[in-house]
């Protein structure tokens, strides 16, 4: 279940109000943005923006600020709050703004919300539905019409709609317990329903949780610090132990560990067995090992290396660089290797990632991702950086995913080696936009780097080379930094 | 001696790899016939289901397994081809254990990977030494449902799944212990010993 975090605004200020009376209005923040992008630090998956002048004058009134959010704040954005037109709509989702909540409009224009559905998709469309006294809400809870709102919520069913944040306006801001009955008649209709208004506690979310609930708003409970987001996550999510990955990284050139700057500049690293077998005794998680030089002659020294390295590694082991066949990937897992990681080919021949893990299974078949940033958008890059290509990464993350990928390495070519801390950025975005494990790399710098690629990126695993190789940081002083600061570790 | 399957759809080479670094011989057996040399065996496995059921039925190994009378350990895809059935790709498994294996819920990220706690439920000649709790290397999209009689370890991952199963000398682990670091080994060496 999804645990978001609220953001109103009014005057540009960020406040909440007690059951939508403006009069009861109480300022938090003066600087909304500083209040998402802490929530987003945190680790939230969504946060919920509320234009509340815009809710009661039916225009738009802190557009900008809003725009403004979307371009600083690493985690999605859903905006709603006097969204009346198409052109409004559009406006916030070129900014970046993941979803629309669409409440008193849709109820007085069918046709327009039936035109958004069309023209940007139901997922991009989220109906608001407010209700006091089983009624329907309009203009920032000024109103009451008259339909019930579950007649009014089949309907909009039948209109397309996927989704619903349902608030009770009695209990909003109350921290009192959301409406369990509504909530689940809603989902029963089977819609993704998103609960807000007078959660509190804890119990609340998992009761939540246990209706099928999609998603949970959060405003004056975390305001008022009656439950912190951090614990609301960890309850809202589905009870696991699976631990984050720490991953050396071994870049090989002529049977050496090299290590370069933005992909250039190559230094001597040391030797790839010796450093596979430290790597495994100190207790890494996984190992991966890219031969850089890739070039098809000295394919036999390779594999014969794999096998060395493979000798010494009683931890997962990933090859990479120069792949070209399935044959080549039974080739290097007969030498050793438990998955392989597939670049350049998988660019220049995708069927090899499904023909791949249909013979190997998803697990063994990575794809690498090097992506640079290009204006508001990254390119992904092949041949070790080389050549630029037309993929745009969100859309190739998908894609090998599709295809059959069981991971994706994704390197930003801006930050490799610099260390000045992971892209986080495309990281979330990717990591948003797949349901396969993540692995971020290129950047980290230090401790704090791995951290944040972890939570606000939501990587599922950090790689690193020059940050291990040299022995700066101890792959064990980096998991009890991380550890200490309460990410699942493996000590 | 110890016979490592091949049946030509899983990777030898990381179980191959640990018995060589525990110093105890084994062999890579691809005829069925061959078994009865063996005093313990191992089934090892990666990939889908309904492939691995159709390589054990074409090289004769399905029919032998069940009732060997020697240790048997399944590694990874090796526990769930232990079970009746599975949902990956509806395939009718070993029938060793019962139950179906099923998928995990798509809300969580497919596949498993990575290293998670394995609590052991039962006593267990298999885990001797190592402490419950402890992490193991797991790789997988499906899993058996835990059985009161059969599931010797847990595993939580949205649902609390059989991460450990033993029926008689038959023993098998979801997680990959060749591949588990020192505690992976350990358990590695005490089926060779204990078991």
């Amino acid at each position: 279940m999804l645990i978001i975090p609220a953001v109103d605004i009014i005057d540009g200020e960020c406040v909440r109000l007690t059951q939508g009376d403006y009069a009861s209005k109480k300022v938090y923040d003066t600087n909304p943005v500083r209040v998402a992008e802490t929530f987003a630090s945190e680790g939230a998956p969504l946060i919920h923006v509320v234009d509340l002048d815009g809710a009661r004058s039916g225009i738009p009134e802190n557009l900008e600020l809003i725009l403004s959010m979307a371009a600083v704040v690493h985690a999605p954005l859903e905006v709603g709050g006097g969204i009346r037109d198409q052109e409004t709509v559009e406006k916030y989702l070129n900014a970046g703004v993941k979803r629309i909540v669409l409440g008193t409009k849709a109820i007085q224009d069918r046709t327009f919300l039936q035109e958004c559905l069309k023209r940007f998709g139901p997922e991009r469309i989220v109906l608001g539905l407010d209700a006091k006294e089983g009624k329907v809400a309009t203009d920032g809870w000024v109103n009451t019409s008259n339909s019930s709102y579950l007649d009014f919520a089949k309907e909009m069913k039948d209109l397309g709609i996927q989704e619903v944040i349902f608030t009770d306006i009695v209990r909003d801001g109350t921290l009192t317990k959301p409406n369990f009955e509504a909530i689940e008649k809603l989902v029963g209709f089977g819609f993704h329903v998103v609960a807000s208004g007078g959660i509190s506690e804890t119990e609340s979310l998992e009761k939540l949780k246990n209706l099928g609930a999609y998603g949970a708003i959060l405003g004056k409970a975390i305001y008022e610090k009656k439950i912190t987001l951090s614990e609301a996550l960890k309850t809202g999510s589905f009870a696991s132990n699976l631990t984050k990955r720490i991953i050396p990284c071994l870049d090989v050139k002529d049977g050496r560990v090299v290590k370069g700057v933005k992909f250039l500049n190559l230094r001597d690293a040391g030797d790839p067995v010796e450093l596979g077998k430290r790597y495994s005794d100190e207790n890494a998680d996984e190992l991966v090992f890219l031969d850089i030089t890739a070039s098809y002659e000295n394919r036999e020294t390779i594999f014969d290396l794999v096998r060395k390295v493979a000798k010494n590694v009683f931890i997962p082991f990933t090859v990479g660089g120069g792949i070209k066949s399935v044959d080549e990937i039974r080739r290097l897992l007969h030498h050793g290797a438990d998955k392989v990681s597939l670049n350049t080919s998988a660019v220049q021949n995708p069927p090899l990632i499904s023909e791949g893990a249909r013979a190997f299974g998803s697990q063994c078949i990575v794809v690498a991702i090097d992506v640079k940033r290009s204006g508001n958008s990254y390119k992904v890059f092949v041949k070790g950086g080389r050549e630029e290509t037309s993929l745009e990464a969100v859309s190739w993350a998908k894609k090998v995913e599709a295809l059959g990928a069981g991971e994706i390495l994704l390197t930003s070519m801006d930050r490799d080696g610099t260390k000045e801390g992971f892209d986080l950025k495309i990281l979330r975005q990717i990591s948003d936009s797949v349901n396969i494990p993540v692995i971020a790399s290129g950047g980290a710098g230090c401790l704090e780097d791995l951290r944040r690629a972890l939570v606000e990126g939501k990587a599922d695993a950090v790689l690193a080379a020059s940050l291990f190789h040299n022995q700066e940081i101890s792959i064990q002083e980096a998991k009890q930094y991380l550890a200490h600061k309460g990410i699942p570790i493996r000590l | 001696m110890i016979a490592v399957i091949d049946y030509g759809a899983s990777n030898l080479q990381s179980v191959c790899n640990g018995l060589e670094k525990l110093g105890q011989p084994f062999e890579v057996v691809s005829s069925p016939e061959k078994l009865v040399d063996f005093r313990k065996v191992i089934l090892p496995g990666v990939g889908a289901a309904g492939q691995a059921m159709e390589r054990l039925r074409q090289t004769g190994f399905s029919r032998i397994l069940p009732d060997l009378k020697v240790p048997c350990l399944g590694i990874c895809l090796g526990l769930q081809l232990f079970a009746e059935n599975s949902e990956e790709d509806e395939a009718d498994c070993l029938s060793i254990v019962p139950g179906t294996v099923k998928r995990f819920s798509r809300e969580l990220k497919t596949p498993q990977i990575g290293w998670n706690r394995v609590e052991f439920v039962k006593k267990n000649r298999l885990t001797e030494g190592i402490p419950t709790g402890s992490y193991f290397y797991f790789v997988n999209s499906y899993y058996l449902p835990t059985n009161d009689a059969y599931t010797t370890g847990t595993t939580l991952y949205g649902v609390s799944f059989s991460s450990m199963v033993q029926k008689d000398n038959f023993y098998a682990v979801q997680f990959h212990t060749e591949k588990s670091g020192e505690i992976g080994l350990q358990l590695l060496s005490n089926f060779c010993e204990k078991c």
